[in-house]
């Protein structure tokens, strides 16, 4: 469990600023959301964290990103593959691999070095920690692809899980899924509060409320998207000082 | 002007025909090669030998000289080539100008006339590289011709994978050689064996680059330096060198025909069915 | 072995893989040019253009002439395209507008199957079954018309499928559109439907025209191969690529290097016209986007 720190965040695509001048405490063990309308740049800040920004030609971040005592995530000579391991993230949609439930597994933790013989015991860990086990345990070599939406999407959590990383990134986990299932996946999430540090996109405010320590607002600001307000959930949603955060808190925009 | 219900009938009148006549084609081609050859067409006929020139006999060298050529054009055409489409695929971006000239060079090689590939493997497999008229030289011209084939069609199915694999694949960190060997080529396989089945049947069909690189020998093949001819170059040279020879030229014809029907149907078979996979799966995340 | 040193290994591998592939063509062009250069040089490739008449292995009066080929060439491939184009895009057509669905299926499918026949068999076809036809009507038989109509055939498919394809990739909503103003089907085909897919159909005539040129097999067995210009239909020519074919296994000195050269202007046809299309795809793009 580390803690994050983002200062001075800029992240461009060409002449585009599509994140400006972030500043940001991510508390070890804590769970924070990220709210904000569409388009201001928080899955795009969300992504710089395990630099899935690089798969993006030409999308550049500038500034600085701590993650725990090891130092800067965005130094060119960090081991992507190592910090990603540490940095684990959770899409919008569901994304297994199109094999079976347990090569959904054994293909990250083979990656990582972990012995043969661990592999079956943490993949079953993993799927207990997100509900999943009793539901699968029996059709293990059977494909991810059959799994609902809800199932697959705790996979997904379970897989990242299965590498024992320190923060855990989510993109609006839940807003492909049926209400049921998305709440399900919810209740997933927040019971990872002191295990594992959490950052959440979501456009659920009320999804915000009930889960998140600490919230961050995104705006677009002279063009770019920048946090605009950030502080406890709580106090947050009661007293936003910035008009527009406040505004949309209120529900009557976004 | 009103174009009212005469036209729609002249149009559709003028339409069918133009439809029946392709249909017509074919169905007169087959009916005629198998009215022509298939009273000499026995197992005898595709185990035998060579005689006569080829006025009798059968044709069982020239299957295993043919059979040799494709081994030799697919070893090196298919791990080239796949090689070549991973790396524009998933290497290198779309848009730099390294792909744009690869895309360049490919199309402009799709697009060479087999006869010239014929000269161009003459010189350069047959002479400057020393291995004569043979099997082998034969096998590599017709790897270069096909090369467009198996790069096309690979690159259609490494772009035809869900975009959200690789992101879910960097984000676990995985490296590009795990992503690629364990996630995305095994998903991808179905279609690069589509192109290859596709490619064999041009490989197979080919002629003009052959008539020059893997020589004229009836014989049976003892290695890939031999000299050996092909089907389809044995037809050839049957019509129009053998007097008298249009009637094992149209046995063999026979042959060549079902070999590629069959290799066809082989490859619209499974691409249909790999593509109705793709979208029950593809209905599956999103149902 | 750590992954990254493998992911280095993997990026330099199917690098080669891929420079390998990108220098063929490369390969082709210099070294058809090696073999065409000693004709190029010493000023022989303007006896294409110049000589009278092909008669390459005279001993006395050697002549280059291969303004009738490339004459046969252009004819054959016309005569072909012409043939082609209608009924490939008129089949399209009917299988897209007129047929019931099982018979479009089935049309695709032959179309499918017919440009799966190698060239070696509709040359051998045309030769044991459509030149004697052609010769009782008018003979010999083995004629620009026997290579144009076996060539039409073989570029057939191309056109139809690409046709096909091009007019069924359109927006529905045109033909709802058409409909909607009241424009009757005939109309609506030839006014609506065939101009918007234009482009495709434009793609699949340039591929068309461009394996045309570039036949050898199919024309060499049927177009009776004498070196001559044509003064009718009936009479028998000899294209650029069966020049190649039948002169190639015995030539030697000056006579090979241009066949090698009239090889390279084969790429240079095929080239162009693969590289127009490129080109048209490339400025038709902004136009469909918006």
């Amino acid at each position: 469990m580390d803690s994050l720190s983002i200062s001075d965040l800029t992240i461009r695509y060409g002449n585009f600023t599509a994140v400006r001048n972030v500043n940001l405490e991510v508390p070890a063990g804590e769970i924070t959301a990220l709210v904000g309308p569409s388009g201001c740049g928080k899955s795009t800040f969300l992504a710089s964290l395990n630099r899935l920004t690089d798969l993006t030609p030409g999308c550049i971040a500038d500034g600085k990103i701590v993650l725990g005592e090891s130092g800067c995530v965005l130094k060119p000579e960090v081991d992507i593959l190592k910090l990603r391991r540490r940095i684990g993230m959770v899409f919008q949609k569901p994304n297994p691999f199109p094999q079976s439930i347990a090569r959904n597994f054994e293909i990250p933790l083979r990656e990582h070095g972990i012995p043969k013989h661990e592999i079956s015991d943490r993949t079953e860990t993993a799927l207990k920690d997100v509900g999943l086990w009793e539901e699968v345990s029996d059709r293990l070599d059977q494909s991810a692809l059959q799994l609902s939406g809800g199932q697959q999407q705790r996979l997904c959590i379970a897989r990242a899980l299965a590498l024992d990383p320190q923060v855990i990134l989510f993109d609006e986990p839940c807003s492909a899924l049926d209400p049921l299932a998305s709440a399900v996946v919810e209740d997933h999430i927040a019971a990872l509060r002191g295990r594992v540090t959490v950052i959440i996109v979501t456009h659920n405010l009320a999804q915000a409320r009930r889960i998140a320590d600490s919230t961050a607002i995104f705006w677009i600001r002279d063009g770019a998207g920048t946090i605009v307000e950030y502080g406890p959930t709580k106090s947050l949603f009661n007293a936003a000082s910035d008009p527009d955060a406040a505004y949309y808190l209120s529900g009557e925009r976004g | 002007m009103k174009i009212g219900r005469t036209g729609d009938t002249l149009l559709g009148a003028f339409c069918a025909v133009a439809a029946l006549t392709g249909v017509g084609a074919l169905i007169w081609i087959i009916t005629d090669l198998i009215q022509l050859g298939l009273p000499h067409l026995s197992p005898g006929f595709l185990t035998g030998e060579v005689t006569e020139s080829g006025r009798g006999g059968g044709i069982g060298p020239i299957l295993v000289s043919t059979v040799l050529i494709l081994i030799s054009c697919l070893t090196f055409a298919v791990p080239i080539g796949v090689g070549c489409a991973l790396w524009f695929a998933e290497i290198i971006p779309e848009k730099s100008h390294v792909g744009k000239l690869l895309s360049a060079s490919i199309d402009l090689l799709a697009s060479v006339p087999s006869i010239v590939f014929g000269l161009f493997g003459m010189v350069f497999f047959c002479q400057i590289l020393g291995l004569g008229f043979s099997i082998l030289a034969g096998g590599l011209t017709l790897a270069c011709m096909i090369l467009p084939i198996v790069i096309r069609t690979t690159i259609a199915a490494m772009q035809a994978i869900p975009e959200d694999l690789r992101p879910a694949a960097a984000a676990l960190g995985l490296s590009r050689s795990t992503t690629l060997g364990k996630i995305l080529l095994p998903r991808a396989l179905p279609g690069v064996i589509v192109g290859i089945t596709i490619s064999v049947a041009r490989a197979l069909s080919e002629t003009a680059a052959l008539i020059f690189t893997s020589g004229y020998a009836t014989r049976w093949p003892e290695s890939l330096g031999d000299s050996g001819r092909s089907v389809s170059v044995h037809i050839y040279d049957l019509a129009m060198n053998i007097p008298n020879g249009a009637a094992r030229a149209s046995a063999s014809a026979l042959v060549l025909l079902i070999l590629i029907l069959v290799i066809n149907l082989a490859a619209s078979f499974f691409s249909d069915r790999w593509f109705a996979r793709q979208s029950a799966t593809h209905s599956a995340i999103h149902g | 072995m750590s992954p990254s040193l493998r992911d280095r290994i993997l990026r330099l591998s199917l690098g080669t893989t891929a420079l390998l592939s990108g220098s063929v063509i490369l390969a082709v062009v210099v070294f058809l040019f090696r073999e065409a250069w000693p004709a190029l040089a010493s000023g022989k490739l303007s006896h294409f253009f110049t000589d009278l008449k092909w008669q390459p292995g005279s001993e006395r009066d050697p002549q280059f002439g291969l303004t009738p080929m490339i004459l046969a060439s252009f004819l054959v491939t016309v005569l072909a395209t012409i043939i082609a184009i209608p009924v490939g895009v008129g089949g399209a057509i009917f299988q897209q507008f007129y047929a019931p669905a099982f018979l479009g299926k089935f049309h695709d499918r032959l179309l499918e199957l017919l440009a799966g026949v190698p060239s070696v068999i509709f040359g051998f076809w045309g030769l044991t079954v459509l030149v004697p036809v052609i010769n009782r009507w008018h003979p010999p038989g083995q004629s620009l018309l026997a290579a144009g109509l076996v060539l039409a055939l073989m570029i057939l498919p191309t056109v139809g499928l690409t046709a096909r394809s091009a007019i069924r990739s359109l927006d529905p909503g045109l033909l709802k559109g058409a409909a909607a103003l009241g424009i009757g089907r005939p109309a609506t085909i030839l006014r609506v439907i065939v101009p918007a897919a234009r482009q495709g159909i434009g793609a699949g005539c340039l591929l068309a025209i461009a394996r045309a040129v570039g036949e050898t097999l199919a024309v060499v067995m049927v177009c009776g191969n004498i070196a001559q210009i044509p003064h009718s239909l009936f009479d028998p020519v000899r294209p650029i690529t069966s020049t190649i074919a039948l002169e190639m296994g015995y030539a030697s000195s000056d006579h090979r290097a241009l066949l090698y050269a009239a090889g390279l202007i084969l790429v240079i046809l095929s080239g162009t016209l693969v590289g127009w299309q490129s080109y048209r795809k490339e400025s038709f793009k902004p136009r469909q986007a918006g």
